[in-house]
């Protein structure tokens, strides 16, 4: 297993997991737009958002290639079905606590269900499974981190 | 008032007042009893809805033992509502508010506090707690936890902290308790709600001060409102309304607060009005810029185009709260207000066509960016999208704005709003904000639609535009093709439909939305927003007089906390449907704006 290989796959997964959902929303099947959200933390501009946000969501999907890799070294195992699994788990754990809970708490611009008239959000909250961006969302949201989770795996196996 | 507290029928509509937290809103008979609460937020299931059966609905009433007349108010600036009760023995006063997440410390998922102050004398009070989950349909166990009683069902649960209110007598289904408050003596209590999470029960003093807090909050966001024209108190109070609409989770505007208000007492048309309408979009940017409330506008322009992103370029009559489409229409168990049945939850007009909507949102996205706003890239390929859609759907029969549920027509309103929708995307396209690319043709249909409608949908019989093509019938919303600029003021045509309006759908200041078949049984009240939309025709149209003396009538016929609901009852001035209404304090906003514009 080599760390490189992991990085290798989580910037190819981080590609494909953007591709996929942004097909889903030009399909609308979903309103979810990941980079959108991160970089709304930290400029109200759309467009600079946009920008910033998809350099933060390669960012991230570096470091969670990373926090895959840590696992892979842990249990001494790698793989394409081995990385899909842990998309899946990864895919559960965002759209019911980490994007769902933990997102709206901490950024400025996102209301969360605490909200009151005192305050003024500029982004709806996801809600459990992410499904305030649209009832199928959850779905294309385990399609993109399945996706995510086995290049990553993959791309940590072959550079073994 | 005589008011004996719980009462067999329900309260008239103008006996309520609302307040709120930019979450949830509840309604406070004058008598004392909250009568209307939904948990965790506006469009959640009721735990509280004797509104829409007196007996099952649950309620939260606090009122003094024995013969009372009371006299009430917002506390000014605030959307706090102060209760003042008067008896033989004495007097005191009972302050309630949804309290805002000020200040540092723990604060409760929500919270509601009702504080009472002795004035003079002395008084026995009575309070009752009979919380009902889930619009009365969800059984609730209640019980002491730490000697606080505690209502919860699954993963709600809701708690009753009380000071100087007395012991709570728990029974199955209700808490009830008494006590005496003198002239230096006050009590509180505080009804503390949590969802998904345990339950914070707040100290007396965190009360207070959150209480403070929150009064000092509504009074900042009033005191930073820019509107000094005329009738301020009234544009205030209906800003507050508004206010009380915002989900402030999402930036959306509810259309009301409530569900199933009739619009004809004893008659089906109970409506489900807690979901945001396109409908209103034009009219509360325009709001939101007016007042000075530019975060207000972002957020809820930013809810908007993200909302409909899902259905674009196609758009849903009206959208959840949050954001969703599902919007399924279902009956309730429930007696219903005055025995008006069925009690409807979600709402079937979604799934209808109501092209009008895409020249309100056209024209929000005019108002935003005449206000100095950004639109992206992003955004303004999806409002092209939808004038191309336009070009291609005009000609098509609908609903209407007034989502009929008869056979669909061809509106002359919703061919008007088509129209205004393509003039506004080709304005927005010269200013280099829109792609240009289809702007010829854009401009080629918006006069196609204009000579339709001059061609067709213009009365000889009534001398004004009719409420569809071929009518003679004639629609007070053909007045918004006037006020959104679908026809400029001078226009005799148009003039003409003013005067028409005028003389056949208004009665004194009560105006009617339109003379005509709708698909459904019985009749209803007249509209509170047709009515300042004549005053703001009239003012347009350089009939300053007339449009200040009907807007005079109109805001004497607010209940006494100035409040509106949907309908006025011509006869007797009655409320009737959902309240407090969105458009009914919109419609006053833009008009006493524009008379205040036209009479310089």
């Amino acid at each position: 297993m080599s760390v490189w290989g992991a990085l290798a796959g989580g910037f190819a997964g981080t590609l494909v997991l953007t591709t996929i959902l942004r097909t889903g929303s030009e399909l609308r099947l979903t309103r979810i737009d990941l980079p959108f959200l991160l970089g709304t933390a930290f400029t109200a501009d759309r467009t600079r958002a946009k920008a910033l946000g998809y350099a933060l969501h390669f960012v991230v999907g570096l470091a969670f290639a990373l926090l895959y890799y840590a696992i892979f070294v842990a249990i001494e195992e790698s793989g394409w079905w081995l990385g899909a699994v842990f998309g899946l788990v990864h895919a559960l754990f965002s759209a019911t606590a980490l994007v769902n809970i933990l997102l709206p708490l901490v950024h400025p611009r996102m209301g969360s269900p605490l909200t009151g008239a005192n305050a003024t959000a500029l982004l709806e909250p996801p809600g459990f499974l992410m499904r305030n961006y649209g009832a199928r969302t959850p779905l294309v949201n385990i399609l993109a981190h399945v996706a995510y989770g086995a290049l990553v795996g993959g791309f940590t196996q072959l550079a073994s | 008032m005589g008011d004996a507290g719980r009462t067999a029928e329900n309260l008239p509509l103008r006996e309520y007042a609302a307040i709120g937290d930019g979450r949830c809103v509840a309604l406070v008979a004058r008598g004392g009893s909250i009568d209307w609460l939904t948990l965790p937020d506006l469009d959640s299931p009721t735990v509280f809805a004797a509104l829409l059966d007196v007996a099952r609905g649950g309620r939260l009433s606090l009122r003094p033992a024995c013969r009372f007349r009371t006299e009430r108010r917002y506390l000014p600036e605030t959307n706090v509502l102060e209760t003042t009760f008067f008896t033989d023995g004495g007097c005191l006063r009972v302050t309630d508010a949804l309290t805002l997440p000020e200040g540092g410390g723990l604060v409760p998922f929500r919270e509601l506090q009702r504080r009472v102050d002795g004035i003079s004398g002395t008084v026995p009070m009575c309070w009752r707690l009979e919380p009902r989950f889930g619009y009365a349909g969800w059984p609730c166990k209640i019980e002491r936890r730490g000697g606080v009683p505690v209502a919860s069902v699954g993963a709600d649960a809701l708690g009753l902290r009380l000071f100087g209110a007395g012991e709570a007598q728990v029974e199955d289904e209700a808490v009830g308790g008494q006590f005496e408050v003198s002239g230096s003596s006050s009590a509180v209590l505080a009804l503390v709600y949590a969802h998904q999470e345990p339950l914070v029960l707040p100290s007396e003093d965190e009360l207070a001060a959150r209480f403070e807090a929150t009064c000092a909050s509504w009074r900042r966001w009033v005191e930073n409102r820019t509107y000094d024209g005329p009738w301020r108190s009234a544009v205030m109070r209906s800003a507050l309304a508004l206010k009380l609409l915002v989900y402030a989770p999402s930036g959306a505007i509810a259309a009301a607060a409530t569900a199933s208000l009739p619009e004809e007492i004893g008659g089906a048309r109970n409506w489900d009005y807690r979901f945001s309408w396109i409908r209103d979009s034009a009219f509360t940017i325009d709001a939101f810029l007016l007042l000075g409330c530019p975060a207000e506008a972002d957020a809820y322009f930013w809810w908007l185009m993200h909302a409909s992103q899902l259905t674009q370029p196609r758009l849903q009559v009206l959208y959840r709260l949050d954001g969703g489409t599902r919007l399924r229409e279902r009956q309730l168990p429930l007696a219903g207000y005055r025995g008006s049945r069925p009690v409807n939850i979600g709402n079937g007009a979604a799934e209808q066509l109501q092209l009008d909507t895409y020249g309100e949102l056209l024209q929000a996205a005019w108002l935003y960016a005449r206000g100095g706003n950004q639109i992206d890239g992003d955004i303004a390929r999806r409002l092209a999208r939808l004038a191309d859609f336009v070009c291609t759907a005009w000609r098509r029969a609908d609903a209407g704005i007034w989502e009929v549920r008869s056979e669909p027509q061809q509106f002359t309103q919703s061919k008007m709003l088509c129209a205004v929708a393509l003039d506004r995307a080709v304005e927005l396209a010269e200013q280099g904000v829109l792609p240009s690319r289809n702007v010829e043709l854009w401009r080629a249909e918006s006069g196609a639609i204009r000579t339709f409608v001059d061609t067709h949908c213009w009365s000889e019989l009534r001398q004004s535009y009719g409420r569809f093509a071929g009518s003679d019938e004639l629609d007070a919303s053909v007045l918004l093709g006037l006020l959104h600029g679908y026809a400029d003021p001078s226009d005799a045509r148009i003039r003409s439909t003013v005067d028409a309006i005028a003389r056949v759908l208004a009665d004194g200041p009560y105006v009617r939305r339109y003379a005509g078949d709708d698909g459904l049984t019985g009749e209803e009240g007249a509209f509170v927003a047709c009515s300042f939309w004549l005053a703001e025709a009239l003012a347009r149209t350089g009939r300053v007089e007339e449009a200040t003396d009907l807007m005079e009538q109109l805001l004497g016929l607010a209940n006494d906390v100035g409040l509106y609901a949907e309908e006025l009852d011509p006869a007797s001035g009655a409320f009737l449907g959902n309240m407090p209404q969105g458009l009914s304090h919109l419609a006053l906003i833009s008009a006493a704006a524009a008379i205040a514009e036209v009479a310089g």
